[in-house]
């Protein structure tokens, strides 16, 4: 008898429930597509990298020579020409360039034991495949660290050979066999190669990572010698048996940027800190993280309506419960219905949630494989993982439905048999009475429904304030990777950047074009950064702070972007040492500019030049609104094949945050409306009873819809600066931690739009909780006033 | 306010089954006229005096109130013709839980045209000591007198009274059936009062007694008393 009355009560709510069932589908869907997905992944990756023996760490060092490399190869090698440069030498002097090199390794061997370590070098060739510029990083075979992994074909073993990697063939429609001609010469794809010190295809100080129109590479040694472009360089180590992660740092990373053995070292980074090598592992944890957070939340969401709508519908109940107690039910006779209808409904959403789940697993891994270049393996079902989707998930929600009704039942009989209404003052009653007291009654109704109920009205801003933050945050995403780089791009004017060659002078700047200082290595108190001598009147890269032109700035000092700033911690009015090379100079940050790619560092041009060169007028690279030549430099970059590139990458990114946001907002949508219609239908009584008293619609709706409706508006705008000041912190957080910065960004129309959304949410709510209670007749609902 | 009904039925039809509540009932009330409703429960009592107000539908038939036929109204001309002219009583006390005595009596003062002090009705009811307490701070019968204070409060010129003492001892129920003669007497208030207390017929004007949704006796009560004469039984 008690099942019936149970299940008859509940079908009444059944799109309350039925939304319900699709949050709790939700976050089991999402755990499962995340957790399989990423699994998909991690298995494979970890015996890829044990068996290619990824690098524990990369030491980047600089390229230009330094005293004591100088000092060193003039004891040693004697260079014939003066050149500035390592890569330089290769060209001249190959057997010097070596010689240097094997110092400078034997200076980190000999200042650090237990670990070994072996150079990286590689070259960026650019060539045109069916009308694009594609880039090619050439890596050279290593023989311990860093070796070469093959996921189908061979390794290159004559000249003519090449192997690419496996997705930039698939995006390219290449396969074994087929030829491409870089540099005027055909090469052979002789196999798929992936290198684990670059899980992700970062070949420039960017965030670009795609991988249609770029791709490492593998050729002969003797073919990549032949190839007659600078060569780049990094050292990839391991740790020896007993040395461990937190040794390390101790010994290694807390001091190299003391020890003057490390005077030509730029960075150290750990492969789990390292975005080109290990990305994956915090992308595999955070993927985990996130898959879990992700369905927690929403999984508390649901587990919160859950919640309330078991209280509401014991509270509607409580005169009945009361006297079935009074007549001697026991507690346990009355609750299992209750906790049995929980679960019958709950249990069946979960494992659909799961099943979408596996199903989703599949192309979820695939998006990944898009961006990371590693090897792809099954998906495998796990008993442990059906466990965290489903019964997690299920025991929480039997466990609070039983607490609550537990609660409730606790309560004597004779507490029950009356109505709950809280007489004492509460802290609004005391705020709002004075004010209330001048107001007519219906004014006054307004507030007092909401007020005298005290628990119900908290629960009703919780959850809205809970749905407007998940809005607000979806709204602040929106957009969030143009401002990461394509932003940077469409505030410059510069299309063309050309790199001087080193043995010849370059070219004269004319009309559009300027000169420009690029160091890729240079330290802002000991943090490497990406150092940019520009001209303080810049015209073609001027540099903004929001909508404001700081170029002018300059002239004061160091400007810096937004996203080094947000990952080092540097502040406006903060003196930092900038060191270039052998040379160092005390500066003070005077701007920062709102850009969020990179760790970047602007400076006045002729202080650079005089810095670097004691005097005026040097300079290693132009800039130019108008196309270059690419005869005259070592490299011509357009900026529009970046933007283009990026924006391929993007389209998937944009994607993945599309599913994020509109599920945020489905969330958030779902819990308004529950709460309205709950808490409309649960004026009920309120509502017949002003009709048969002769208040007109229009009145009641002032009375009891206003009223909710204006607490939900201020619900909707204190949630504003709460949303924008997490925005803030989880940015700082992501930064810190992870070194990645996340520019939400929050503009009045997300929140005029979250309100509108609210709004609208609202009266569909309320519209539809009205229609459900006009069908039942007044003298109907006067009769059944309880108690 | 004079009230027609003519060849009214309720028929409340529950899947297989027809409940014939109100059978073809015509009968006409006078303005200023003291009815009392008397009848076996489940006799269609309450089924009527819904219909009379526009509470509910009749299934067929004409309710006339001054001339205008609230029978053919739309829920919106019911409202309104509610709110200007009908005060409620019913058998459940329903009365808002969040509100306290004087608040709940301010609800019904504020939708009238010509309303009473809320203070005053309270006074005549009975709960000045009682003015801020809420519903669940007080007892049965004075629940039932702040619906009575509620009703009342809008000066109305109807009253539609179910079982208004039910829940109320001897003196009590004199009493608030004394406030409802006043209001009949001094504002010629139309009341009808269902009841299950004969006895309670002797303050009537007269009294219309229901079986099986018929009407089985009318007539006028010839030696109408005060109601504090009623010999209670
Ligand atoms: N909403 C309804 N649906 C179906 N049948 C109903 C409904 N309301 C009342 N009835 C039936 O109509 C008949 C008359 O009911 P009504 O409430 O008018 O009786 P009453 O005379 O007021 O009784 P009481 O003195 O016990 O209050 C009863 O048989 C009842 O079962
Ligand atoms: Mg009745």
């Amino acid at each position: 008898m008690l099942f019936k009355n149970v299940f008859r009560t509940l079908k009444k709510q059944y799109t309350q429930l039925l939304l319900l069932g699709v949050i709790i589908t939700l976050s089991s869907f999402i755990y499962t597509a995340m957790d399989y997905g990423v699994g998909g992944i991690k298995v494979p990756a970890e015996e890829y990298f044990e068996v290619a023996n990824q690098e524990d760490f990369a030491i980047s060092m600089m390229d230009f020579m330094l005293e004591e490399d100088l000092m060193y190869s003039v004891l040693h090698c004697m260079p014939s020409e003066e050149v500035y440069t390592l890569s330089a030498l290769k060209d001249t002097n190959s057997s010097c360039y070596y010689k240097i090199m094997d110092h400078r390794m034997s200076l980190i061997t000999g200042t650090y034991s237990s670990i070994s370590i072996e150079l990286r070098e590689y070259k960026d060739i650019f060539y045109d495949l069916s009308g694009d510029t594609h880039k090619l990083r050439i890596l050279k075979e290593n023989e311990e660290i860093n070796l070469s992994f093959f996921t189908k074909g061979d390794a290159p073993s004559i000249d003519s050979e090449i192997a690419v990697g496996e997705t930039y063939a698939k995006l390219n429609n290449l396969d074994i066999g087929d030829t491409l001609t870089v540099e005027g010469k055909d090469y052979r794809i002789s196999g798929f190669v992936l290198f684990p010190d670059y899980s992700l295809a970062i070949l420039s100080s960017g965030l670009v990572f795609d991988n249609e129109t770029q791709s490492l590479a593998l050729f002969t040694d003797a073919e990549f010698e032949r190839i007659s472009v600078p060569v780049g360089f990094h050292i990839g180590g391991v740790f020896d048996n007993n040395l461990t992660v937190k040794e390390f740092e101790t010994k290694v990373l807390d001091n190299y940027k003391d020890s003057d053995n490390m005077y030509f070292v730029t960075s150290i980074l750990l492969t789990e800190h390292n975005m080109r090598s290990g990305a994956i592992y915090g992308e595999i944890e955070g993927g985990e993280a996130t898959g879990l957070m992700l369905s927690i939340l929403i999984a508390s969401i649901a587990i919160l309506i859950v919640g309330i709508m078991v209280s509401k519908i014991l509270q509607s109940q409580r005169g009945a419960i009361g006297i079935l107690k009074s007549m001697g039910y026991k507690n346990s006779e009355i609750t299992l219905p209750y906790v049995f209808f929980i679960a019958i409904l709950a249990f069946p959403a979960l494992v659909t949630g799961y099943f979408l789940g596996t199903l989703a697993a599949e192309p979820f891994k695939n998006a990944f494989l898009l961006f990371y270049l590693l090897p792809s393996g099954p998906i495998n079902q796990t008993i442990g993982t059906f466990f965290v989707a489903v019964i997690v998930p299920l025991t929480f929600i039997l466990i609070l439905g039983y607490y609550i009704i537990k609660r409730i039942l606790s309560q004597k009989p004779v507490v029950l048999l009356n109505p709950q209404v809280s007489s004492k003052a509460n802290f609004f009653t005391k705020i709002m009475g004075k004010y209330l007291k001048r107001l007519k009654i219906t004014r006054k109704l307004q507030h007092l429904l909401l007020y005298r109920n005290i628990t119900k009205f908290m629960v009703f801003l919780i959850g809205m304030f809970y749905a407007a933050f998940l809005i607000l945050f979806s709204f602040s995403m929106v957009g969030i990777m143009d401002r990461t780089i394509i932003d940077y791009y469409d505030n410059t004017d510069h299309n063309y950047i050309g790199y001087c060659k080193y043995d010849t002078v370059c070219d004269l700047p004319t009309g559009s074009q300027e000169t420009v200082i690029e160091l890729p290595s240079a330290l802002v108190d000991d943090e490497e950064t990406y150092l940019v001598g520009l001209k303080t009147d810049s015209k073609i890269h001027k540099l903004y702070d929001k909508n404001n032109d700081v170029t002018n700035e300059l002239e004061n000092g160091l400007i810096i972007t937004k996203s080094f700033s947000l990952v080092k911690g540097f502040k406006i009015g903060d003196t930092v040492l900038l060191e270039v090379g052998n040379n160092s100079l005390e500066i003070e940050i005077v701007s920062i500019t709102t850009e969020y790619s990179g760790n970047k560092a602007y400076i006045d041009i002729d202080s650079l030049s005089d810095l670097l060169t004691r005097s005026t007028g040097y300079y290693n690279t132009i800039y130019s609104e108008t196309e270059l030549s690419p005869d005259n430099y070592v490299i011509v970059i357009s900026t529009n094949d970046i933007v283009d590139q990026t924006q391929r990458m993007q389209t998937l990114f944009d994607m993945m945050m599309f599913v994020t946001i509109i599920v945020s907002i489905v969330i958030g949508a779902i819990v308004v409306y529950i709460l309205t219609v709950m808490t409309i239908e649960d004026n009920f009584y309120n509502i017949s009873l002003f009709k048969v008293i002769g208040y007109n619609d229009k009145e009641i709706d002032k009375m009891i819809i206003g009223g909710y409706l204006i607490y939900g508006i201020i619900i909707f705008i204190s949630a504003i600066p709460t949303a924008i000041l997490s925005f803030i912190g989880l940015q700082l957080l992501m930064a810190r931690m992870y070194n990645v910065v996340m520019p939400f960004e929050f503009s009045l129309w997300h929140g005029v739009v979250a309100i509108v959304i609210y709004i609208i949410l609202f009266y569909l709510g309320a519209y539809v909780a009205k229609r459900k209670l006009s069908r039942i007749s007044l003298q109907e609902a006067m009769k059944m006033y309880q108690i | 306010m004079s009230i027609k009904l003519e060849d009214v039925s309720k028929i409340y039809v529950m899947g297989e089954v027809e409940t014939h509540a109100v059978k073809k009932a015509t009968l006409e009330i006078k303005k200023g006229e003291f009815v009392v409703l008397l009848g076996p429960s489940g006799s269609g009592k309450s089924t009527m005096l819904n219909i009379c107000s526009g509470l509910d539908n009749p299934t067929s038939g004409v309710i006339t109130i001054d001339g205008e036929v609230i029978s053919d109204m739309n829920s919106k001309e019911l409202t309104k013709f509610r709110r200007d002219n009908l005060g409620f009583i019913f058998q459940q006390y329903n009365l808002l839980q969040t509100l306290n005595v004087k608040e709940n009596v301010e609800v019904g003062r504020e939708v009238s045209l010509l309303p009473f002090t809320v203070a005053e009705v309270i006074e005549q009811v009975g709960l000045t000591p009682q003015i801020d307490k809420y519903p669940f701070q007080l007892s049965g019968g004075e629940q039932q007198r702040v619906s009575i204070a509620r009703a009342v409060v809008k000066n109305p010129k109807i009253m539609f009274c179910d079982e208004p003492t039910g829940a109320l001892d001897e003196d009590t129920a004199k009493e608030v059936l004394g406030i409802l003669q006043k209001l009949n007497k001094m504002y010629e208030t139309t009341i009808i009062l269902i009841t299950h207390n004969p006895s309670i017929g002797s303050m009537a004007d007269r009294i219309i007694k229901l079986n099986s949704g018929e009407v089985v006796e009318d007539y006028q009560n010839k030696t109408k008393l005060d109601a504090s004469e009623i010999s209670w039984g």
